[in-house]
């Protein structure tokens, strides 16, 4: 047994193709596997786009002493979690409680920095962060 | 023939690496088609859902002392399911949680005692889990 060690450890021969081979398995390893989490990331930020779904439960045109706001109180309906990243008021964008996450299901009050005149109507268009809008037309009262 | 061709193909080693190469490539490709699919086809399936859903509130009526009576209908093919209630007028917009379910067809009166609604003319709504929003005004 002794003898077969030290024959094998003297014997130098066909260690290059041992040696390319395993370098190759090591890339073609590597390659998949970088392969795999691209796959894995691409589909994830296909389903989370398509599976945005926000709704807009009301709109509160607020006139409290000293402030005029707008208040849009916002559902998230679909299944993953939102979080709205640009507000525009006539397609212009407006400052707004920044940041405003929702969960699944989550529902609250996103407030918005913006004057308005009783009786005019606004285009207010939500943007998250994956891009989806979420707009309509409101009429102060 | 045929067999001078099998002979051949067994022999010949040249571009094994590169049809390797296309069937993995192929099978990912599957994967990411194949679940941007599925899922589309899911959600596809929830906005589906959340158009045949129709919700219409028939009336409202206070009660005394506090709170109120609404009377709903559930035009849609589907049955819905009422997370949350509104009562909003010039000065307040307030929301309630709700937790009911109506039945394709169904009507049904909503009675809650705990909500005080205001004495002038009011908004109420009612909001579905799917995201529909069904309206009724006292104007």
């Amino acid at each position: 047994m002794k003898r077969f060690v030290k024959r094998f450890m003297r014997n130098k021969r066909a260690i290059t193709p041992v040696l390319s081979h395993l370098l190759l398995t090591v890339v073609a390893v590597a390659v998949m596997a970088i392969a795999t989490s691209a796959t894995f990331v691409i589909t994830t930020n296909l389903r989370n786009n398509m599976s945005e779904r926000v709704i807009v439960e009301d709109v509160w045109f607020h006139n409290a002493t000293g402030t005029v706001d707008m208040y849009v109180y916002v559902h998230n309906v679909g299944k993953v979690s939102i979080e709205v990243s640009a507000v525009y008021v006539n397609h212009v964008r407006q400052s707004f409680s920044e940041p405003f996450r929702l969960g699944l299901n989550g529902h609250d009050w996103l407030s918005i920095d913006c004057d308005w005149n009783s009786g005019d109507v606004y285009h207010i268009d939500l943007v998250t962060s994956r891009g989806t809008h979420v707009a309509g037309y409101y009429k102060a009262p | 023939m045929l067999q001078a061709i099998t002979r051949l193909l067994r022999r010949e080693k040249r571009g094994i690496s590169t049809v390797i190469v296309v069937m993995l490539s192929l099978v990912l490709l599957v994967i990411i088609v194949g679940n941007v699919v599925l899922w589309s086809y899911q959600m596809n399936q929830v906005d589906m859902d959340r158009m045949q859903e129709n919700l219409t509130i028939v009336n409202v009526t206070r009660t005394d002392p506090t709170g109120f009576s609404m009377e709903i209908k559930n035009t849609g093919s589907i049955s819905a399911h009422v997370v949350a209630v509104w009562i909003s007028n010039s000065t307040v917009h307030q929301r309630y949680s709700a937790d009911f379910f109506l039945n394709a067809g169904e009507s049904a009166t909503y009675n809650r005692t705990d909500i005080p609604v205001p004495p002038d003319a009011f908004l109420a709504k009612l909001v579905t889990e799917r995201g529909s929003i069904a309206v009724f005004s006292t104007d």
